[in-house]
């Protein structure tokens, strides 16, 4: 059942991105509509997919991870899109999210065996949600940089042009942007600090200097001094753009790094969408 | 013979403006000129659209003739120059008048308000009736299809107009923003009222002659300022319209660069109409400020009419589609009376054998009785089924020799 409803939600996330794409190209309302409505099917059937798990009390492991990923992408998107109309976003986020899909899909992850001081504790749950809410908003806040950026440049150069035609203001496309970036900070500092806790638990150290926490801190860090240029300098615009994509970048290799501890093999229901089997167990 | 749909008039392709101004309806006389043409001979429904680009009318009408009887009552003036369109063709006009393919600045929107207006006010007398009231909704939907699948309607053609409009995209609302008029210029003042009318709070005014900086301040209702504050008028303002008469530049990129840091990077539109130029054009490298000149926004309206007239052909296929599912829905309504006279015999023959049975079954409780009557009824709508289906279908596909032939098979009474 929850496979069947990860197949649905990555059918309607593939059929999204479809639609938005076409759409660049061809300026049909019903194409915005569509996209809109089939990342709302899909979100749904994917959050059933997660409620319909066999194991759904269980800690999360490495494929899983990007699966939550895509659907906070999704909720993130959504939400965004609610508030300020902005589908030529959701041409960049719908096929970011069904790139975040693939690993989903590929990752077939050892369980672990959790520490004891883990196996009731919320810290491993908080941790996961705060690095996925965290990563879904940057991941929305990177395209939307990416559109400004394209933006700007077409505005700079005043040329005219489909992209330029189909976005929102500038100021607007700003705006969005700062708002989940500054979301992102906050979630990523809460992952830092509760995954500090989670492998101290485990290993006795706060750190692993490892590519996957390297990276994760590098972004943080860039968020840290993107938030305060911002506060204390007013830094916005191109140069608040390029962090956001450079930050979102780092964040990225560090998702890498979680695939290269994890060896690929062939997914299934669990990989997809279900936590580990067996409570007490956590990903590698 | 069937009511017949026209369409009466001219436009400014057929008729120079000196005859189009002899024409034009003032708002107070139109009800009684809707009467006049509402009393020639043959006229169902009528209403009249009165522009200074346009004067036609579109009518429903009993015979075809009543065509020359309305164009004598057009006028005079109008004769010599307008045009008779009947049946499709007349409700193609419609279509691709509300679409603003016949207008003069393709994809303009006034002409959909104004065509509104015209038979509201037909239908305000009850002079306009279901007959064009459905003509005039498809084509309204064609009209709305057209502006948001294609790009007919995208972009400004004037150079106040794309002005505004790129600001706009660089800064978002431009409601309570705050302009700076920089200088004197008629186009500048143009720009002015522009933003104005898009929701600009605060008109700055500023010129070398501070009584002339006064006297323009008055004339667009600004805030008139000495040129020795410009560094800090730039710092406040959103956007800046400069059209000063001067040899050397009066924003360079230096004070730019200061100005740009003081406002926090918060980003300045600034168009320069001015010849020689006021702005530095290197100022447009800074972040977050955007430089436009007289030749960019030139290019740019050049671009959206060549844009639009790209579009002609999409936007005509969508009204063609539009006209078709018109015409689909006017034939499937045709074939309604068969259908209905059908149905009719029907339930008639139904009901006699019922009373007829039911008379001769004695002893029958409620239910049973009810049964009965849903037996028949049960047959009747099964039997009826695909015949209703076929009529509506084959009709719709324009072959009202199956309606014919299901009246003389069936032997249905003539439509009353």
């Amino acid at each position: 059942m929850a496979a069947a409803l990860v197949h649905i939600s990555l059918l309607a996330y593939s059929a999204a991105a479809a639609c938005y794409l076409i759409w660049l190209l061809k300026l049909a309302p019903k194409l915005v509509t569509a996209g809109r409505a089939l990342l709302f099917v899909g979100l749904l059937a994917h959050v059933g997919a997660f409620l319909a798990s066999p194991h759904a009390d269980a800690p999360w492991r490495g494929g899983q991870l990007f699966s939550l990923l895509a659907a906070a992408t999704v909720a993130l998107y959504l939400l965004v899109d609610l508030r300020a109309r902005i589908p030529v976003a959701g041409a960049f986020v719908a096929p970011l999210t069904v790139a975040a899909m693939v690993p989903a899909h590929l990752v077939h992850a050892e369980a672990q065996t959790l520490a004891p001081v883990l196996t009731h504790s919320v810290i491993l749950p908080l941790h996961v949600l705060a690095a996925t809410l965290g990563t879904g908003a940057l991941l929305v806040a990177f395209a939307l940089a990416l559109l400004y950026l394209g933006g700007e440049r077409q505005l700079k150069r005043k040329q005219g042009g489909r992209l330029l035609e189909r976005l929102p203001s500038l100021a607007l496309i700003d705006k969005l942007g700062w708002q989940l970036t500054v979301w992102a900070f906050v979630l990523l500092s809460v992952a830092i600090v509760s995954g500090s806790f989670v492998m101290h638990a485990e290993s006795g150290n706060l750190l692993h200097a490892d590519a996957k926490e390297t990276f994760a801190l590098l972004a943080w860090a860039l968020l840290a001094a993107l938030v305060q240029a911002r506060l204390v300098a007013g830094w916005r615009g191109r140069r608040a753009a390029i962090l956001v994509v450079v930050g979102f970048l780092l964040l990225a290799c560090s998702y890498g790094g979680l695939l290269a501890r994890a060896p690929l093999g062939v997914s299934g229901e669990r990989a997809l969408a279900a936590p580990a089997a067996g409570s007490g167990q956590a990903e590698p | 013979m069937a009511p017949a749909f026209i369409c009466v008039g001219l436009s400014h392709k057929q008729a120079p403006i000196s005859v189009r101004e002899q024409l034009a309806v003032p708002a107070d006389a139109l009800p009684e000129r809707l009467r006049v043409l509402a009393s020639v001979s043959g006229v169902r429904e009528v209403f009249l659209v009165s522009t200074c680009n346009r004067f036609e009318l579109f009518a429903l009408v009993e015979q075809l003739e009543a065509g020359a009887d309305l164009l004598q009552a057009l006028g005079a003036a109008a004769a010599p120059h307008a045009l008779v369109r009947h049946g499709d063709e007349a409700l193609r006009h419609l279509f691709r008048v509300a679409a603003s393919l016949d207008s003069m600045v393709l994809g303009e929107a006034q002409i959909l308000g104004q065509l509104k207006e015209a038979w509201s006010a037909a239908h305000a007398l009850k002079l306009s009736g279901a007959h064009l009231e459905r003509a005039m909704s498809r084509a309204l939907s064609a009209a709305k299809r057209v502006r948001t699948e294609t790009a007919i309607a995208r972009g400004a053609l004037s150079i106040s107009s794309v002005a505004v409009e790129l600001a706009g995209k660089a800064l978002g609302e431009l409601r309570g923003s705050t302009a700076l008029l920089l200088g004197a210029g008629e186009m500048a003042q143009l720009a002015a009222r522009e933003l104005q009318s898009a929701g600009a709070k605060e008109l700055l005014v500023v010129n070398r002659s501070p009584a002339r900086a006064e006297e323009l301040a008055r004339e667009v209702n600004g805030i008139p300022a000495s040129l020795a504050e410009l560094p800090a008028l730039l710092e406040r303002a959103d956007v800046c319209i400069c059209s000063a008469s001067v040899q050397t530049p009066l924003i360079t990129r230096a004070q730019m660069a200061k100005v740009i840091k003081a406002r926090r990077y918060r980003p300045l539109f600034l168009v320069d109409l001015a010849l020689p130029r006021n702005i530095e054009s290197s100022v447009n490298t800074l972040e977050n400020v955007y430089v436009y000149d007289l030749d960019d926004l030139e290019a740019i309206a050049a671009q959206n009419r060549e844009s639009r007239a790209g579009e002609v052909e999409q936007a005509e296929k969508i009204v063609e589609e539009e006209l078709q599912n018109l015409l689909r829905d006017r034939r499937e309504r045709s074939a309604a009376p068969v259908v209905a006279r059908l149905r009719a015999q029907a339930q008639a023959i139904a009901e006699a054998e019922l009373e007829k049975t039911l008379g001769q079954l004695q002893g029958l409780n409620e239910k049973q009785e009810k049964s009965v009557r849903a037996m028949a009824q049960a047959i009747v709508n099964k039997l009826l089924h695909a015949p209703t289906q076929q009529l509506r279908a084959e009709v719709a596909v324009d072959k009202s020799e199956l309606a014919r032939a299901a009246a003389a098979l069936f032997e249905l009474p003539e439509e009353p």
